[in-house]
């Protein structure tokens, strides 16, 4: 998939202003602050989304943030599914020490879609999102030094994923397999490993009339001893039935535990 | 959001910082202790909240407080209220408990709302994710919340119980009660003993069977479980702990696998006796010709040791349960003088079948039994000596065998019993118990039926009627010490809501036209009613705050009777929907108009 340039930007700038009306009454207050800013810090932000003063404070602790290239979101020109939505992380090597990365769609309705901490993990992940219109799609990976360094790309959607209801509760049957996980785990050289998760769950919003939000609130990857591998909490956005990959620096089965926000369990193992 | 990983503090983080100084003040005021035991056991004598639904352990439902009195209740007006909101409104059978300046409720379809309690402001809600297939026999109620510790906790219409956090409404634990494929469901209010939760379950309509745990409230791993129909394994602490009763005493063959005895209205406790009192509801299936014998412990009263959950005492209302008459009702206790000035260590419950029966709370043992409605078809009194009823002959339905239907019988009280589900009051200031009664009957008959998961388990058929064409509910304080009733309030529709009585000399309970009214309760005068908007089948509950005593009840029309109702939909056909919580308080004139806060 094309990554995201320049022209992608002017392309999509009109779909952006769209919406930009009900992101600056949002972000009022920032742009305030923003206009006192040192020269020394750099903010312009190559996709010029009119919400990301308010992405920044509300989503990364206020930063500081840096736009760096060496985070690479890949997704497609155009969402062709605005339930499901892929997306790729990847964080160049050059770039150490993650410890956490952030994923926001800053013109949904509800924009953070997870954060991950790759504790024995390289800083990659791959899911699927639901988007309710163009939007400019991020990943911020925060290193030890608290810096937030940030890549992203512009999404052309026609929109509505969010304000949906989902598949599993328009056909009744969501309960019959919730939390049941599917998964694949494939060795790559002789300690790492790819894992292939499904979890399914409707991953409610909220937003659709008369269905409460329910999502899944966190997945944990532990390896047999019960040490953490790797850690996602998810949020509204994230698809139904989500679909992620991890990259672990391990070998050998695993154990997926967490829960949604209503405390049902979510527990599996995955085996190579 | 992890703060402590910013490295600079320039004016760029301006923002960030405001917010976690904003967290910390909220953080600040919502810290309170917690609810403890010892708390929950003063819940009936303390007056600046509501911990429990039944104002007590007990159930007693009697409130010391006197601001609100016979004397100037004519001055109480609405403090605020609170809709429920959403398209689906049903009924609201829900308590409101008090605590830390919070008031949780709980609404139809596995709803809980904690709101500020001095303005009504939603300060958060949760709206539990139920799946299609529910089958709850009777509406989507719920009759409540328990709290303990910083948690709310309250059970679901697919049989699971929920713990939330107070202050977040975050969910802490979340535990199955039952399959509700199986017919399972949940919907009374769970009660707080010695830091474990105790929950029964619904579903006697489908065969289900009957049980009541015993849960840590702060984890909720379950400690004991109680089966109810003899024949099945209890367990402590991971273990079997013994089955209950012995395997075919009083059921045939495998009927006891399926037998009911639903604890759908949860228990009330007897701290001086360590007694945890659970109801019983039917044998399932309905058509009893399939289950010859006692069908123990169907429509009984359980003492269950708080502790260790086995049964220390148990009394059987309706033997061979035929009518549907669900022993389930709630037991209450109390201390009563007897003819001879003596304190007896008693309780009390207003059975399904139309008896008022006062027990002995230590060993269970009948010390009266009298009738609270007018008309008893199937029995014409209780034995005091063996505890039996002394059953009518011919007024059980007949066998159908292989027929489609049996041959129909006339039976009072109907099915929906002398007194469902809403919970009566006591006043040790009166000592009367105040006892929410319906004059009804039913035409039923029985027809062939095997179990099948999921299915109705009834074998029955029925139509209910009213008794009287001039009213079917009633308001009636009992003496327990005689079984006199002492004064009655009518009603021209069925009555479905709790009552609550106070040391003002008064007694509140709601009625299906809508109205929220206040008794003498002394002598039964309405003195006061206030028009809701919608049915009243909820719970009233008081409390005081900033020296001035509150009133809460919920609105919103719904229950067993728009359902089952038969030819008594008459009289409840134009009842509005509404889903609200009213708050009420004395009139103040210095007051100002639009509150501060």
């Amino acid at each position: 998939m094309p990554r995201h340039d320049a022209q992608g930007v002017l392309a999509h700038r009109v779909a952006g202003a769209r919406c930009a009306l009900v992101a600056l009454l949002l972000i009022a207050p920032s742009i305030a602050l923003a206009a006192k800013l040192p020269d020394s810090v750099k903010t312009t932000d190559p996709l010029r989304s009119p919400a990301w003063d308010a992405m920044v404070a509300r989503h990364l602790d206020g930063g500081p943030v840096e736009f760096d290239e060496r985070v690479q979101v890949t997704v497609p020109p155009t969402a062709e599914d605005a339930l499901a939505v892929p997306v790729e992380v990847r964080v160049d090597d050059t770039l150490t020490g993650v410890e956490e990365l952030r994923l926001i769609a800053d013109l949904n309705p509800i924009p953070l879609i997870l954060s991950y901490r790759p504790t024995r993990a390289d800083p990659f992940i791959s899911f699927r999102f639901k988007v309710e219109q163009s939007t400019p799609v991020r990943a911020a990976a925060r290193t030890k030094d608290g810096v937030w360094h940030v890549g992203g790309a512009w999404l052309s959607a026609a929109g509505g994923g969010c304000t949906a209801p989902s598949h599993g509760t328009g056909e009744g049957m969501w309960r019959d397999q919730l939390n049941q996980v599917s998964g694949g785990l494939w060795a790559r050289g002789e300690d790492r490993s790819r894992l292939k998760l499904r979890v399914m769950h409707p991953m409610d919003t909220g937003l659709a009339a008369g269905i409460p939000v329910f999502h899944i609130e966190s997945l944990r990857v532990l390896d047999a001893k019960g040490q953490e591998l790797a850690l996602i909490k998810t949020y509204e956005p994230l698809s139904e039935n989500p679909v992620l990959s991890f990259e672990l620096k391990h070998r050998g089965p695993v154990r997926i535990e967490g829960r949604d926000i209503q405390g049902n369990l979510i527990q599996a193992r995955v085996g190579p | 959001m992890n703060q402590s990983t910013r490295g600079k503090t320039s004016s760029r983080h301006l923002p960030a910082l405001i917010a976690g100084c904003a967290m910390l003040l909220l953080a600040g005021t919502a810290s309170a202790a917690g609810v403890t035991d010892a708390m929950i056991s003063n819940d009936a004598t303390s007056t600046n909240d509501v911990l429990t639904v039944g104002l007590g352990q007990s159930g007693q439902r009697f409130s010391p407080l006197t601001t609100i009195n016979a004397d100037n209740i004519g001055d109480l007006v609405p403090a605020w209220t609170f809709s429920f909101g959403g398209e689906k409104q049903r009924g609201q059978e829900t308590q409101a408990l008090v605590y830390n300046g919070k008031m949780f409720i709980t609404g139809s379809y596995s709803r809980l709302w904690a709101l500020d309690v001095k303005t009504g402001k939603r300060l958060w809600a949760y709206e539990h994710r139920l799946p299609d297939g529910i089958m709850p026999c009777c509406d989507v109620v719920n009759r409540g919340a328990a709290l303990y510790d910083n948690l709310v906790i309250f059970g679901t219409l697919d049989a699971h119980l929920v713990a939330l956090n107070m202050d977040t409404g975050k969910v802490v634990w979340n535990e199955t009660l039952g399959d509700y494929k199986a017919g399972y469901s949940y919907t009374a209010a769970p009660l707080i003993v010695k830091g474990k939760v105790i929950t029964g379950v619904s579903g006697g309509e489908f065969g289900i069977v009957g049980r009541v745990d015993a849960r840590d409230a702060k984890t909720g791993k379950l400690v004991w479980s109680r089966p109810t129909v003899e024949g099945h394994m209890g367990t402590l602490n991971g273990k079997d702990n013994g089955i209950t009763g012995k395997l075919n005493a009083s059921w045939p063959g495998d009927m006891w696998k399926f037998g009911g005895a639903a604890t759908w209205l949860g228990c009330t406790y007897g701290a001086d006796v360590n007694l945890v009192y659970c109801g019983t509801g039917n044998p399932a299936p309905w058509n009893a010709h399939l289950r010859p014998g006692d069908n123990l412990y169907s429509t009984s009263t359980l003492g269950i040791d708080a502790d260790k959950g086995v049964i220390k005492w148990s009394y059987q209302s309706t033997p061979n349960d035929h009518w549907d008459f669900d022993g389930v009702n709630e037991f209450i206790p109390f201390d009563m003088k007897d003819s001879s000035g003596k304190v007896v260590k008693a309780g009390a419950k207003a059975d399904r079948n139309g008896f008022f029966y006062v027990l002995d709370r230590t060993n269970g043992k009948l010390l009266n039994a009298s009738p609270f409605v007018t008309k008893q078809t199937w029995a014409s009194g209780v034995d005091l000596k063996t505890g039996r009823p002394i059953e009518s002959k011919n007024n059980r339905p007949g066998d159908p065998s292989a027929a489609e239907k049996g041959e129909s019988v006339f039976s009072a009280p109907s099915f929906l019993g002398g007194k469902n589900w809403m919970p009566m009051a006591y006043s040790a200031q009166t000592g009367y118990f105040y006892v929410p009664a319906n004059e009804w009957g039913m035409d039923i008959w029985n027809e062939p039926i095997t179990y099948k998961k999921g299915a109705a388990y009834l074998g029955a058929g029925f139509n209910i009627k009213p008794l009287y064409d001039d009213y079917i509910g009633a308001l009636r304080a009992i003496d327990p010490a005689t079984g006199k009733i002492v004064w009655e309030y009518k009603n021209d529709s069925p009555v479905w809501g709790g009552v609550m009585t106070t040391a003002g000399n008064l007694v509140f309970m709601g009625t299906p036209d809508g109205y929220f009214k206040a008794f003498n309760a002394k002598t039964g005068e309405v003195l006061w009613k206030f028009q809701t908007g919608s049915g009243v089948v909820g719970q009233p509950a008081t409390w005081e705050q900033d020296g001035e005593q509150f009133i809460a009840i919920a609105s919103g029309w719904g229950g067993a009777v728009p359902l089952w109702g038969g030819d008594v939909a008459k009289k409840i056909k134009d009842i509005s929907q509404g889903g609200m919580m009213w708050v009420f308080k004395l009139h103040k004139s210095a007051a100002p108009a639009v509150a501060k806060n």
